[in-house]
């Protein structure tokens, strides 16, 4: 069995050059970013051609649609549907570089404007259900490993029940003890942060479950790693090592999980939005589903694989700052 | 027994002056001041405030209820848009935007005298070329609209006589034109409003109401702030002039946990599609109410697909309605807020025709006739086959128009009818795939209540010429129904102008419906409102029983 | 080259060190004879899986009563005694028995996560193996697909396939599935990886042992931890997100009892019958919980081969 030695576990600080070290990652994360919104763009454009019957019909609205001869031709004429598909497969790919997702039948109005509209609110509830999910699993994570094997699965139990919360439920359940029972906070969005604490709690609780697996897993690692028994040994004090040595590994594998937790958070943005009567990327894509209105749920995908694409970049970032071994 | 005959004690079948009264003796038991007595008798009431309104339908799409024509548009439409007429809690029809009316013996022209010194929010006067404009906008198709199209289908030209006279020349006798023109979907808005495009008028219509649109943020709220200027109320208003209140908020809760929770919070004042449970539970805590006002039109009914097998065969549908066990299960899960419909109106309509008898539950009638149609064989389910063929009906259920319980509810005729050998395959479809099972005759059961003030909704419904899919697809017969002198029926009762006769017409048209098992009638369209008791003079139009708020106030 | 993410966790993945690993397994070196004792969780946990499994093949066996019988007179009981086989979890809003549509429903929820799950893991060892063993070309190709993967969440992804196909459990699973691949593969191909840098092929090249025998040898321990950790609460994950489409409309066909589906049914009447959506919500935290409880049984078993 092979074993890292001690110095290749051991975090080391940032140093003096560490912008400059992200400098050409940087750039070619943004180089595999603008790969990987192709690549969604061709998947997109693929899967929308396999949709059964004609395709203007399939624009605007489906099986279902009520659209007329007029808007079947404007519809054609807009997206190149009587070009050859090669034609049609650049126009599209042109139009979404220029962010133009074209129109939106049901909502009447010009898809990029309004998801970029609805981008905002949806990313604030993100980050911010990541920031308390993180709190929360970093918390669970160390209070448990406190308790040796009975806190170990205590913990573990709890993060299980957590991550197998369903969003719906535990929103319900929040809101009839923390609106209806306690008062303490509006079951809807209302303006202003006291409205965002129930969405954010809910986003973030099953969240947390997740990340406390992984964190709990590497917190255990790291406790026991050299570079801890070395810190032990010159006498630094439990709290001190926890918060400066063991946190800090810990959280390298739950940082790289970001852009994975990014994706859970924006499928949850759905329920979430939908729950709480909350504007957003979600809501909207929910809507476009039920109605069928294939240019919005193209701009969602479009939209939510660039915001996936810099939230990587910055994690990435982030990882080699709190482990400089990654850079390698 | 009819269910008009029925004493009512609903808020919305009583004129306005007696609703404070009894709503504060029915449903607002807990000692608030003012609601004692009508708004009208307690001197001027609180003027002021912000009411916030939770809906728990769709956001519309356009505000203008010209465009398409659906509920939600109506709900909202008529807090700032007004029709030429409406409807009183009688039925009759009242005096709006038009203070009078005239028509000729034929039937084939109504003659319009316009309300004096009316203005749109624009400041556009209410003149007879304005709605000619709006009639114009209705019908055409670049408007894309369905219901209100489908209102002034017989309208061929309009004339405006002179500022205040306008004269509609039908291509033949409706004698529902009234009832069609009270209808949201035609109110009357400003032609210069109108031609800024669809697009503009979309964002926000310009009417002759009580409250402007103020702002839309799409997939949030509406901002409805009040008309000063208003002058123009229906003729069964509690006031006149200016509404009371400041500002409307209207908001999109689509999740009815949360709505419900909202309201009990404080955070909104009123909101719609309560679920059963919790209008039980509202009225009884305190400083809840209930606004129960079923639509007009049709009834929730199964509508039972007579086109193809099985049900080409009307033993089978009668098999499948007498097997079906649905009147615990409506008591059960509407906790008493639904009534057990048998006809094919809704009961706020005068002219409904009910006739219980033919819907007793009978298991050995179901069977018997499944026997004499041929289905005698049962598969290893106990499902009953022909030729080999198992009796199988689908059932497509649109998970956006059916609230819970009665999706419950479809699930119990399910395992009712199980016993008599039918197998119903439920399909829980969005929107979307929903109207394409539809339009590719997928189905042989399916759920879709239509809103129109007046019986001609029969027409629309049940008339063959409602089979053939318009050109935009839609199609309201799903019955299919296919009866020529049921045609014959309702081309007579649309060409009458006497009432009696019209109403004995629509009478036989109903018994047709009924006694040839192609629906089975459930309840009427469930509409309750709930709202806090700070809301005084809260009422539903009687045209399509939508709430307005042009008489509320606020009691803090 | 640089990957979007996990990049950390493959590289620092856990090749640690065995007598390590050991002495967490056993608990903290208190003795390498209570590595195979099965503890009371572990026991609980596999009772409880069998028995769903037994529940999910035979339904009948464990349930008297109809779960689709329905009686409106009996609607929203209480758990109670009073006629265990039907009262003992309590009824739902049309009198049927929520303990009966549990263990009937055993078979279709568990065979959405299975299958999800199944669908991710095969997937991803596919794909974790493919670029892990290849080239950096093949490798870079991979990783750029996992990345398109990973940009279409799985409710995203199950809403998008449900325009183009339609809605219903077949997309449900295929989504689900489709969007845990990425995770495992990762995990996989950082494996991989780590055991081609360490050397250890080459050695065994030399010494005349298989590659590929030195490569599972290698790689099972290290891997089957974070794998199992992740499929066992994948498992659990599948039916919670097959459920949150049941409760935006697009999920199981009723009546059938799926677990997912009874939940977000149940969830509207929690305030006057809370057990319809707490007992199979039950059903499926304890399946879960289960599942990971043996996963990491087995996995502290293997790292201690």
């Amino acid at each position: 069995m092979t074993s890292p030695s001690a110095s290749d576990l051991r975090p080391t600080a940032p140093r003096a050059g560490a912008v400059g070290r992200l400098g050409r990652p940087l750039l070619i994360g943004v180089g595999g970013g603008v790969f990987v919104l192709w690549a969604v763009a061709t998947l997109t454009f693929v899967l929308v051609r396999l949709i059964p019957g004609d395709p203007a019909q399939a624009v605007l609205g489906g099986p279902g649609s009520q659209a007329s001869a007029e808007a079947l031709a404007a519809a054609r004429a807009e997206y190149g549907l009587d070009q050859p598909i090669l034609v049609q497969y650049l126009m599209q790919l042109g139009r979404i570089a220029t962010l133009d997702f074209g129109t939106s039948y049901s909502l009447r109005t010009e898809v990029a404007p309004l998801l970029l509209s609805q981008l905002g609110g949806t990313l604030l509830l993100a980050v911010l259900a990541l920031a308390l999910a993180w709190v929360v699993a970093l918390a669970l994570a160390l209070a448990s490993t406190r308790g040796g094997r009975v806190g170990a699965s205590l913990g573990s139990a709890l993060e299980v029940v957590a991550a197998g919360l369903p969003q719906f439920w535990l929103a319900t359940v929040l809101i009839l003890v923390f609106s209806l029972g306690l008062g303490w906070f509006p079951p809807i969005s209302v303006p202003g942060p006291i409205g965002l604490v129930l969405p954010v709690v809910t986003l973030a609780l099953p969240l947390a479950g997740f990340l406390g697996q992984t964190i709990r897993e590497s917190l255990l690692d790291a406790l026991e790693a050299p570079f801890v028994l070395s810190a032990r040994a010159r006498g630094e004090g439990e709290r001190g090592i926890r918060l400066r040595h063991a946190i800090r590994h810990a959280a390298v594998p739950g940082v790289a999980l970001s852009g994975w937790a990014f994706g859970y958070l924006i499928s949850g943005a759905v329920v979430v939005e939908t729950i709480f009567a909350r504007p957003g990327l979600g809501r909207t894509l929910l809507n476009a589903v039920t109605v069928r209105d294939v240019p919005v749920v193209i701009g969602v995908v479009m939209i939510t694989a660039l915001a996936y694409i810099v939230v990587t970049v910055v994690s990435d970032a982030a990882t080699r700052l709190l482990d400089p071994r990654s850079a390698a | 027994m009819p269910l008009s005959s029925k004493p009512r004690t609903r808020a919305r079948a009583i004129p306005l002056a007696f609703v404070a009264t009894a709503t504060a003796t029915a449903l607002l038991l807990t000692g608030c001041t003012g609601g004692s007595t009508a708004p009208s008798a307690s001197g001027t009431p609180t003027a002021g405030g912000t009411l916030t309104y939770a809906s728990g339908d769709g956001e519309p799409t356009c505000l203008d209820p010209h465009v398409g024509g659906n509920y939600p548009q109506a709900l909202l439409g008529g807090q700032f848009l007004e029709s030429l007429v409406s409807r009183d809690s009688s039925g009759e029809i009242i005096p709006w935007l038009a203070s009078s009316w005239e028509v000729t013996d034929d039937g084939l022209s109504y003659t319009f005298t316009l309300r004096d010194g009316v203005s749109f929010t624009d400041g556009t006067p209410l003149d007879a070329e304005a709605v000619k404009a709006n009639v114009a906008h209705v019908q055409d198709p670049d408007t894309g609209s369905s219901t209100g199209y489908l209102a002034l289908q017989k309208v061929a030209n309009v004339e405006a006589l002179d500022a205040t006279t306008v004269r509609f020349d039908l291509s033949a006798p409706d004698s529902a034109l009234l009832e069609s023109l009270s209808q949201p979907w035609v109110a009357i808005e400003s032609p210069a409003g109108l031609e800024r495009g669809i697009e503009a008028n979309c964002e926000g219509p310009i009417g002759t109401g009580p409250f402007t649109v103020s702002e839309w943020i799409k997939q949030d709220r509406v901002i409805l702030t009040r008309n000063d200027a208003y002058v123009s109320p229906p003729a069964d208003a509690g006031h006149e002039g200016a509404a009371y209140l400041d500002e409307i908020v209207w908001r999109f809760i689509p999740d009815s946990a949360s709505r419900y929770a909202a309201l009990q919070a404080g955070e909104v004042d009123v909101i719609d599609n309560a679920q059963p449970d919790t209008i039980v539970a509202a009225t009884e805590q305190s400083g809840l109410a209930e606004l129960d006002a079923p639509r007009p039109g049709s009834v929730n009914r199964l509508e039972l697909n007579s086109d193809k097998a099985p049900f080409d065969d009307e033993r089978v549908r009668e098999a499948f309605i007498r097997a079906a066990d649905v009147n615990d299960g409506i008591q059960s899960l509407f906790f008493g807020t639904a009534q057990r419909s048998y006809s094919p109106l809704s009961s706020v309509e005068t002219t409904a025709y009910s006739d219980e008898s033919l819907f007793g539950t009978d298991l050995d009638e179901a069977n018997s006739l499944l026997d004499a149609a041929g289905w005698t064989q049962r598969d290893s389910e106990g499902y009953r086959t022909k030729d080999g063929q198992r009796l199988s009906l689908q059932f497509p259920v649109s998970t956006n128009q059916s609230i819970p319980a009665e999706q419950s509810l479809f699930e119990q005729i399910q395992a009712t009818v199980k016993d008599a050998g039918f197998e119903v395959v439920l399909q829980p479809l969005d929107l979307s795939s929903w109207y394409g099972a539809l339009g590719a005759n997928e189905y042989d059961v399916v759920s879709a209540p239509y809103t129109k003030v007046g019986p001609d909704v029969l027409r629309i419904l049940y008339d063959s010429s409602g089979i053939t899919p318009a050109p935009s697809g839609y199609f309201a017969n799903h019955a299919q129904v296919n009866r020529p002198e049921l045609d014959a029926i309702l081309s007579q009762a649309s060409a009458t102008s006497d009432a009696d006769e019209r109403a004995d017409l629509y009478k036989q048209a109903q018994k047709i419906v009924l006694e040839g098992y192609y629906i089975l009638p459930l309840y009427d369209q469930q509409n309750h409102f709930l709202y806090r008791d700070r809301v005084q003079g809260l009422r539903a139009m009687p045209t399509v029983s939508t709430p307005t708020f042009y008489d509320v106030s606020l009691s803090e | 080259m640089t990957d979007l993410s996990f990049r950390a966790a493959e590289q620092q993945a856990p090749v640690v060190d065995e007598q390590r690993a050991d002495d967490r397994a056993s608990g903290r070196g208190a003795g390498s004879r209570r590595r195979f004792r099965i503890g009371a969780g572990e026991a609980l946990a596999g009772a409880y899986l069998i028995a769903a499994v037994v529940a999910a093949v035979a339904p009948g066996l464990l349930s008297p009563v109809d779960p689709l019988a329905i009686s409106p007179s009996q609607a929203f009981s209480p758990p109670s005694l009073a006629d265990p086989a039907v009262t003992l979890l309590g009824t739902d809003e049309s009198g049927r028995s929520i303990l009966s549509r549990i263990i009937h429903g055993a078979g279709p929820s568990l065979l959405i996560g299975a299958s999800a799950t199944a669908i991710g893991l095969l997937l991803g060892a596919a794909l974790g193996l493919f670029a892990g063993l290849s080239g950096r070309v093949v490798d870079f190709a991979v990783n750029r697909l996992l990345e398109v993967l990973f940009a279409l969440p799985g409710l995203l992804l199950a809403l998008f396939l449900i325009v183009i196909v339609g809605p219903g459990v077949v997309t449900t699973t295929l989504a689900v599935g489709l969007s845990t691949a990425p995770g495992y593969a990762r995990i996989i191909r950082g494996q991989v990886l780590a055991i081609r840098r360490s050397g250890y092929i080459e050695a065994a090249t030399v010494l005349g042992v298989s590659p590929v025998r030195r490569l599972i040898r290698h790689m099972l321990p290290n891997t089957a931890g974070p794998l199992l950790a992740l499929g066992t609460l994948g498992l659990g994950q599948a039916i919670v997100w097959a459920s949150a489409l049941s409760y935006l409309g697009l999920g199981a066909v009723p009546p059938s009892p799926e677990w997912g589906a009874m939940l977000a049914a149940g969830r509207i009447y929690l305030t006057t019958a809370w057990w319809m959506s707490v007992m199979p919500g039950l059903a499926i935290v304890l399946t879960a919980m289960s599942a990971t409880a043996l996963g990491r049984g087995v996995q502290r078993r293997v790292r201690a081969l």
